[in-house]
């Protein structure tokens, strides 16, 4: 990804954008009895069309930015997000994503991945209270809901930052030479 | 040049995982940092903007969601509906005979804390944590409107938690839900005292834990905050306030593990309007 200031403004609004929809909308709507989690998801798809080290710096700032919000203890979303980033980025150096399929499956893993790194930040850090097996029912409902949600949020932030992305090879369409009178 | 690139990434990887670990082990256990509240005060604004701008779609997707619900809810609550019935008319009695033997006993209430004894300052909730480890709402008042920190914090249905930090003009209340949770509670009208702790994972369902196992409860009794003082120290929830009622207490949980199940009164997974109780005495 080449960043110049204005992508670099983009991605901070981006970040800013995702946190307050996800305070504001995600964590207070619920459906099966859950909320969707775009914080991973957004992480996740900055991976995949940055790069390795813009997902990571990307999970870390949002991480960072949603346990100042919440008054949360500050360090563990940001590592958990910004190892989700990194993946995904690594994911998208090594690998080319052709499919349209694969941006939303990757998002929906990773996500359940996310959700799994942030129990085992909860549970390392100490939790006082006995832990209930719809845990496990929220972070799978989660990742479903992440490869809904992949849809709309990937592709959205693909055209947001279309200026900055470097255009793989496309094939070149062959299109019949036209032959007057013909 | 290949190479460096790879080292420079590593390099900054590395470095964003110690600066993780490090933030996590300097606020480990601490209260809120000034850095954390000077965010909050900047974004809640925000925040408050973003909530009252996403509420019609909020409400929308809320509607799709108790639609499906609604049927299975609505059998359950006409048999409680007949039993509430049966409790006011008992309850009226109860009031009354309390009105004459209160004329007869002549009694003091003293010091005792009550609800009129608090300001309560509505508030709206602006934010959610998106995650089950850290049950939390922000909402739109703070120290500006007379919050601070270990306030009580009530819906129109009950208790729904404490003011856990309090910025200029927003506060962060940790729920009942929220693991650090531990409110002293009773069962009425037997007087069973115990200590409320959630279920992470199931917001509908806490456990009274510590219960004098001597004493049966039985399912559809009302529990209350305990509101106990002792020696110069004070729960920090006033007496009185409803938390829930008790949905299971079965005979051998109640005296191998001393608890019961209770389903709280306030929707904890649809908060919107939230009251805060400054002021009142905790010395």
């Amino acid at each position: 990804m080449i960043v110049t200031p204005k992508i670099f403004a983009r991605l901070a609004a981006i970040v800013l954008l995702a946190v307050l929809l996800q305070l504001s909308f995600f964590s207070r709507v619920e459906f099966l009895h859950t909320s969707a989690d775009i914080l991973p998801l957004v992480v996740v798809s900055l991976g995949l069309l940055g790069g390795s080290m813009t997902g990571a710096v990307a999970g870390f700032s949002l991480g960072f930015f949603v346990d100042c919000l919440l008054i949360a203890p500050l360090g563990g979303s940001s590592l958990v997000l910004l190892g989700v980033g990194y993946l995904a980025g690594l994911f998208r150096e090594r690998f080319e994503v052709q499919s349209a399929l694969l941006p939303p499956l990757l998002c929906m893993g990773l996500t359940l991945l996310a959700e799994i790194g942030f129990a085992v930040v909860a549970l390392t850090l100490g939790v006082d209270a006995p832990v209930s097996a719809l845990v496990v029912r929220d972070m799978l409902l989660k990742s479903i809901f992440a490869f809904f949600l992949a849809w709309p949020v990937y592709f959205g932030i693909r055209r947001l930052l279309r200026p900055a992305l470097v255009e793989e090879s496309r094939v070149a369409r062959r299109r019949q030479p036209t032959v007057l009178g013909t | 040049m290949y190479r460096k690139q790879v080292r420079r990434r590593r390099a900054v990887l590395t470095l964003l995982v110690i600066g993780s670990f490090l933030l996590l082990t300097i606020t480990y256990g601490q209260s809120s940092g000034g850095l954390q509240r000077g965010v909050s005060t900047i974004f809640s604004p925000l925040q408050n903007v973003a909530d009252r701008a996403l509420k019609p779609a909020r409400d929308l997707a809320g509607w799709f969601d108790k639609t499906f619900e609604a049927r299975g809810e609505n059998s359950r609550l006409e048999d409680e509906l007949i039993v509430a019935r049966r409790k006011a008319v008992a309850g009226q009695e109860a009031l009354q005979e309390n009105a004459e033997l209160r004329k007869l006993v002549e009694l003091n209430r003293g010091p005792a804390l009550a609800e009129s004894a608090y300001d309560p300052v509505t508030a709206r909730v602006i934010g959610r944590s998106p995650t089950v480890w850290h049950s939390t709402v922000t909402i739109d008042i703070g120290r500006g409107d007379g919050v601070r920190v270990d306030d009580p914090v009530i819906s129109g249905d009950g208790l729904v938690g404490l003011i856990a930090s309090a910025q200029g003009g927003s506060a962060q209340v940790t729920l009942i839900t929220d693991h650090t949770s531990a409110v002293s509670a009773k069962v009425v009208p037997v007087g069973v005292q115990g200590v409320l702790r959630p279920e992470l994972g199931d917001p509908e369902d806490l456990v009274l834990d510590f219960i004098d196992s001597s004493k049966d409860l039985h399912r559809g009794q009302a529990v209350v905050t305990a509101g106990w003082r002792a020696q110069g120290l004070a729960s920090l929830f006033p007496p009185g306030l409803p938390i829930g009622e008790v949905t299971s207490a079965p005979i051998v949980e109640q005296e191998a593990s001393q608890q019961v199940h209770l389903r709280p009164y306030a929707d904890i997974a649809d908060l919107d309007l939230v009251q805060v109780l400054t002021g009142g005495s905790r010395s």
